[in-house]
């Protein structure tokens, strides 16, 4: 059975709406809102772009001294009350996608059926609620920061799944206690040569308690993994004897089983905020496998918000492992040994390692809009790029980069 | 016991006085936190239990019945006062975390009257509404749950 979200299912939710109406006469058939960001963002480093998240081609750095990509989006959303019990959803965004376009693409489109006040189900496409800010970390006006740490958010570059979820909400005591399990695929399209990412049989669950001013999230979430793009080459180490297939067997990530977990917390008083969140992926293939962390506070004055946070990502791996050894193989075999082991560099040096200190400011300059100003200090670790795409071959691996950032977030 | 006030004890109380009135006249008006008197929850809520209700993190008192949350009018001095009071969250940040529930399609915020009449009118007809009025305008219609 296929979850995978298809122009005609979304057409059918679409005509289904329209076919149906509310019973309950206080509650609008549709809702419309929307959410939007206007940011511009300028990088020290001009042998490298800089940007949010890994499915964009360009940003500030090399391609653009100031670069409007990086954040700027606009969204909309259509609720549609069919019953009191059953919603569709249909969130749709407009912002650079891989192919450097702005075609608005389906963030998420699901019915949700609400059995109890407590209990639901959807079917669709849904956010996966991988993290603390999972489910509105694009709706900037709603995050603390300019961006979520890049760090933590861009560990696990899937953030949709096409399934079904349910979610059972219980209440003990003043803890609200939410249970939520999702089952479904999804296939993202990064740029640079990487292509289309499939994530199959991807499975979750994920707890979110609730007391108060506190909050507390635990994810765990498995699914299988393959990059066609990447198979060329490890199926080329695979031709070079017992060297080659140790290789490829450590650092393959064409096709890899991975797991996920995360943990967060948040406080959240009202004159303050505190939130940590740690992460980790495992997997056989240790070019996937890594971990990450953050720490972030902020303190309100009247409308404006200072806040300062830490984010750092760690892997396990050596960025200068030489690959084959060239010399102990015959003249007609070294060069293609010498691609190999340049293709795998380039992996190797491109999986993040890096920490980021962030201040900035957060101003509620009038109802529904606020302008901020970030200012990010990034140390990549040696031999890697961090999160840095659009190399070029100048570039000097590890450094430190400077990265400023303003914008408008509005809600509508 | 001294009847006389000597005149400048008399320019303080005026002074004092003023001061007070002005400060009662600037100032919102006590609010409370009601249901229908037809509502069968008895026991009063705690601080908590009723911001969970008007922030969309549960549909239920404490005795598992339904609650139903409604809002006076944006920009209502009584709506700004229940939420500062109740969960220290200005308009701004309250347009933050609805921001949150309705762009992930979890909810909607509470149902909006226009002011504290409207929402007793409301809560004599659905008796699993929780609203929040004026303390003068608390009556036998109404029973208070919260009260700070």
């Amino acid at each position: 059975m296929s979850f995978k979200l298809t122009p005609i299912a979304l057409l059918v939710m679409a005509l289904y709406a329209v076919g149906v109406r509310a019973d309950d006469a206080d509650t609008p058939m549709y809702s419309f809102s929307g959410y939007g960001t206007l940011g511009v963002v300028h990088s020290s480093e001009n042998k490298a772009d800089f940007t949010s998240n890994a499915s964009k081609p360009n940003g500030a750095g090399y391609s653009r001294s100031w670069s409007a990509d990086v954040d700027s989006l606009i969204a909309g959303q259509v609720i549609a009350n069919l019953t009191p019990q059953l919603t569709a959803v249909v969130q749709v965004i407009s912002e650079q996608n891989y192919d450097n376009t702005y075609r608005p693409h389906v963030e998420w489109a699901n019915i949700k059926y609400q059995l109890t006040p407590d209990i639901s189900a959807r079917v669709g496409r849904i956010v996966l609620p991988v993290f603390l800010v999972s489910d509105f970390r694009k709706v900037g006006y709603a995050n603390p920061w300019v961006r979520t740490p890049v760090e933590v958010y861009g560990l696990l570059p899937i953030t949709n799944s096409d399934g079904l979820d349910a979610s059972y909400r219980v209440r003990i005591g003043e803890f609200t206690n939410t249970v939520q399990g999702l089952y479904g695929q999804s296939d993202p399209t990064f740029p640079s040569g990487i292509g289309t990412l499939k994530a199959k049989d991807m499975w979750g669950i994920a707890y979110t308690g609730e007391a108060g001013a506190a909050t507390a999230h635990i994810t765990y979430l498995k699914t299988n993994v393959s990059i066609d793009s990447f198979k060329p080459l490890f199926d080329g180490f695979r031709q070079f004897g017992a060297e080659g297939i140790a290789l490829a067997d450590k650092y393959d990530l064409s096709k890899v089983h991975l797991s996920f977990i995360s943990l967060g917390a948040m406080y959240d008083p009202g004159g303050w905020f505190v939130m940590s969140e740690w992460c980790a992926i495992d997997s056989k293939a240790v070019t996937v496998k890594r971990h990450a962390w953050y720490a972030s506070g902020g303190y309100r004055i009247g409308n404006f918000t200072p806040y300062l946070t830490y984010a750092r990502v760690k892997a396990d791996i050596n960025p200068a492992d030489p690959g084959l050894t060239v010399s102990a193989l015959p003249p007609f075999l070294a060069g293609t040994a010498i691609a190999l082991n340049a293709g795998l560099s380039n992996v190797l040096r491109s999986v993040p390692v890096q920490n980021t200190v962030s201040i900035g400011g957060r101003w509620d300059f009038m109802k529904n809009a606020d302008i901020k100003l970030q200012f990010d200090h990034t140390r990549i670790d040696t031999g890697t790029i961090g999160s840095l795409i659009n190399i070029q071959p100048d570039y000097q691996t590890g450094g430190k980069v400077n990265v400023f950032s303003a914008t408008i977030d509005f809600v509508f | 016991m001294k009847r006389t006030m000597p005149f400048k004890n008399c320019i303080h109380l005026v002074v004092v006085g003023l001061a007070l009135s002005l400060s009662a006249g600037v100032a919102v008006a006590d609010v409370v936190a009601v249901v229908s008197a037809k509502n069968p929850v008895t026991a009063p809520l705690s601080n908590n239990q009723v911001v969970d209700i008007f922030l969309g993190k549960t549909g239920r008192f404490p005795d598992g019945s339904q609650a139903v949350p409604v809002d006076q009018a944006e920009g209502s001095a009584a709506r700004e006062e229940f939420y500062l009071k109740f969960t220290g969250k200005s308009p701004a940040q309250l347009k933050a975390h609805w921001s949150k529930i309705i762009f992930t399609g979890r909810g909607k915020p509470p149902r909006e009257v226009a002011n504290g009449i409207e929402v007793k009118k409301l809560l004599a007809k659905d008796p699993n509404a929780i609203g929040y009025i004026e303390r003068g305008l608390v009556d036998s219609s109404v029973k208070v749950m919260l009260a700070q």
